[in-house]
């Protein structure tokens, strides 16, 4: 066992002596999650949930303040006055607003939208707006005693109605279909499953080619190590190097991207670990099948972009014809995307990845065991 | 029965520079008498060719042997098959009286193998690879990071402990080659031509060190094509060619296998003229080498220099020098394959 780690141990220092792999672990792969997530970013992204707009308040008196209350409550970014000039989009609340209501004559919010506002932000601001007016008259009606008295009702007593629960609620659920997972919460899982599956092959590939060519495999073989320790020992430098590329990915995604990864981290955490497990094991194969490093590069790249591709790396699978999710069930990245989709974009829990894990553990064993059956000295 | 068994505290000092050298120490009670190495009729076929036929010797306990051959004589081939890389397809590799094959992780603890290659990993410091090798032959950390430091100054590279290999010039790099098989201290040391490829200083640091070793009490199996290194450094040789083992003893012995301790270089216009045809000349010599102006010859029995010099003279061609010398191993190798070694 102490010989398993001290051969990982070593390969990780190993690996973080090329500079190459800085800009292969961290550079590159954060350029593409940024330009994917950003051209794929859709209604469900993180990004979109409070597009900002600016709203002039116009009316001193109370309902103008309420109503501002339930913009707010529809979580929208409300933009400072100072921001006039930039603002995209306007909600003016006139300054009659109050005093209409309570002579229970019409009242009018105007939206002013600009050209550059944005087709799908805008949509969502309007949906927004409408839902706080729907709400807002809804409190009013219900707190108008009568069409006599004047004023009809106070801001104590409007208060007081919005406090009540609601006496009907929607409660949605999805029936056969969900949503398709877009921007950031597409491109982080998606390119941190490419490039895992990238990285590991190359750098393992190539690692076992070169240490055979200049002899320092056959130097393990010369010690009291058996074949199986020194392939273990590979796959855990393999993976020591995938959970680095995993924290890093997990933290900017978290705390730059805004991705959502709540509540199921740890079986995120689970997920990738596994198939970095996976990825070092065909690393180790492609090294113990090829001689030359330089084929071994050219193999492993084509192989990791072909099973991106095929996974759905690039694009989610629910846009493409039913034979492409099909094809991704034959492969890991397949199987690691879906986990990881389940929990990120879809709020499932680890029960729903239970399934995906084992046929990822499939191809780990199967991988290992191909790896320790052609490992050459 | 002679009984050798080095004291715990021995310590060696270097010539060259005052280090205590306490990493080379071994200490096994051991005998003279019994073999640390016994190779008994290996062989090895790589499809229609014999790499290694029927091979055997032996290493005992505190003694170089070298095993000295041309490129391609099965010397490597033969050293795979003693430290278990390659399997023989006969015979047997017994290690301090157990097969190899009966406990191979035994077998290997009691070895230490400097392969041919620079074996190293060249973007690690030196500590950082004499560290690793140690850690991977069994060693603690602790000790590990102990014996390195030892090493280092035993190679004379503690300066440059800390540099990356690849920036070491090539005698280095074959210094850490070399120490990375001895932190466990092993019994037996086998080095496959570990001085090829390098300037005559650097070669003559290394093969130093190995006489420290062997006088630390590290038996040395070492392999070579260069004649020089195994007449000054080893103390049995075994001359292999074709995948056999042609014969073997210390340098005197293999000298006297050409009758005698003489060799007569004769220098003449043969002009076609054939020694066969000499009257009394096979009874008297045999030649060892032949060209177009010389003859290299040595007495079928052993002689008075004199007399022979007097019969060469009255070879019936015009003899213009005669040359007397002491055999060396490529005439041994000459007389036993008949082609030179250099060649």
């Amino acid at each position: 066992m102490n010989r398993i780690l001290t051969i990982g141990h070593i390969d990780l220092r190993l690996f973080m002596k090329h500079k190459s792999a800085y800009v292969w672990l961290f550079v590159i792969p954060m350029a593409f999650v940024y330009f994917m997530g950003f051209a794929n970013r859709g209604q469900s992204h993180a990004y979109n949930r409070t597009p900002p707009v600016l709203i002039e308040n116009k009316d001193t008196n109370f309902l103008g303040r309420i109503f501002l209350e339930e913009l707010k409550a529809q979580n929208m970014y409300v933009l400072s006055p100072t921001n006039r000039e930039t603002a995209a989009r306007i909600i003016r609340i006139p300054a009659d607003f109050t005093e209409k209501a309570q002579r229970l004559q019409p009242g009018k919010i105007q939206f002013l939208k600009g050209q550059d506002s944005g087709e799908a932000d805008t949509a969502l601001i309007e949906i927004r707006l409408v839902r706080a007016l729907i709400a807002m008259n809804g409190h009013l009606l219900e707190a108008r005693p009568g069409t006599t008295n004047f004023p009809p009702f106070t801001e104590a007593k409007l208060r007081e109605v919005m406090a009540r629960p609601d006496p009907v609620v929607l409660d949605a659920t999805f029936a056969g279909r969900k949503p398709l997972p877009s921007g950031f919460n597409f491109s982080l899982p998606g390119n941190l499953v490419m490039y895992l599956m990238m990285n590991l092959l190359i750098f393992g590939g190539s690692t076992i080619a070169a240490e055979r060519r200049n002899g320092v495999i056959k130097r393990l073989m010369l010690h009291p190590v058996t074949r199986m320790e020194i392939v273990l020992g590979k796959i855990y430098g393999l993976l020591l190097l995938g959970l680095v590329q995993i924290v890093f990915f997990l933290a900017v995604g978290k705390f730059l991207f805004h991705v959502n990864l709540g509540a199921n981290l740890p079986g995120v955490a689970v997920t990738l670990i596994v198939f970095a497990w996976v990825a070092g094991s065909f690393g180790v194969l492609a090294g113990s099948l090829n001689a030359a490093e330089d084929r071994v590069i050219g193999l492993c790249v084509l192989t990791s972009l072909l099973l991106a591709a095929l996974g759905g790396c690039w694009w989610p699978l629910e846009i493409g014809p039913p034979v492409l999710k099909t094809i991704a069930l034959c492969t890991p990245t397949g199987w690691a995307l879906q986990a990881l989709h389940q929990l990120i974009s879809f709020g499932s829990d680890f029960t729903a990845v239970l399934l995906p894990l084992a046929v990822l553990c499939g191809f780990g064993l199967v991988a290992n065991l191909l790896a320790a059956r052609f490992f050459k000295v | 029965m002679e009984i050798f068994h080095r004291p715990d505290n021995h310590r060696l000092i270097c010539e060259h520079c005052p280090l205590i050298l306490p990493c080379l120490t071994v200490n096994p009670p051991y005998t003279r008498a019994m073999s640390l190495l016994k190779v008994d009729r290996l062989a090895k076929s790589f499809g229609a060719i014999r790499a290694v036929d029927g091979v055997s010797f032996e290493v005992r306990p505190g003694e170089i042997y070298g095993l000295l051959g041309p490129n391609g004589a099965g010397k490597t081939t033969t050293i795979s098959m003693v430290c278990g890389l390659l399997k023989s397809d006969a015979g047997e590799v017994m290690l301090a009286g157990i097969p190899f094959g009966s406990d191979p992780k035994k077998a290997k603890s009691i070895m230490g193998v400097v392969p041919q290659e620079l074996a190293v990993y060249e973007e690690l410091t030196a500590r950082e690879n004499l560290e690793f090798w140690g850690r991977i032959a069994g060693l603690n950390s602790a000790t590990a990071k102990s014996r390195a430091a030892d090493l280092l100054d035993a190679l004379s590279l503690a300066d440059r402990a800390n540099d990356a290999v690849k920036n070491f010039s090539g005698g280095m790099k074959r210094r850490i080659n070399l120490g990375c098989a001895l932190l466990h201290r092993p019994q037996l040391l086998l080095l496959d031509e570990p001085t090829v490829g390098i300037d005559p200083q650097a070669r003559m640091n290394i093969l130093e060190f190995i006489r420290q070793l062997q006088a630390n009490g590290t038996a040395v199996l070492y392999t070579t094509h260069y004649l020089e290194e195994a007449e000054s450094l080893c103390n049995r040789i075994g001359i292999i060619d074709h995948g056999r083992l042609l014969a073997e003893g210390k340098l005197n012995e293999l000298q006297e296998r050409i009758s005698g301790d003489r060799l007569f270089i004769l220098e003449a216009n043969f002009n076609g003229a054939s020694p066969d045809n000499w009257p009394d000349f096979k009874e008297h010599f045999k030649v060892i080498q032949k060209t177009e102006r010389q003859l290299i010859l040595a007495a079928t029995s052993p002689r008075d220099p004199s007399e022979c010099l007097k019969e060469l003279l009255n070879l019936p061609v015009q003899v213009e020098n005669v040359t007397l010398k002491r055999p060396s191993l490529n005439d041994v190798f000459l007389q036993l394959t008949g082609r030179d070694l250099r060649e």
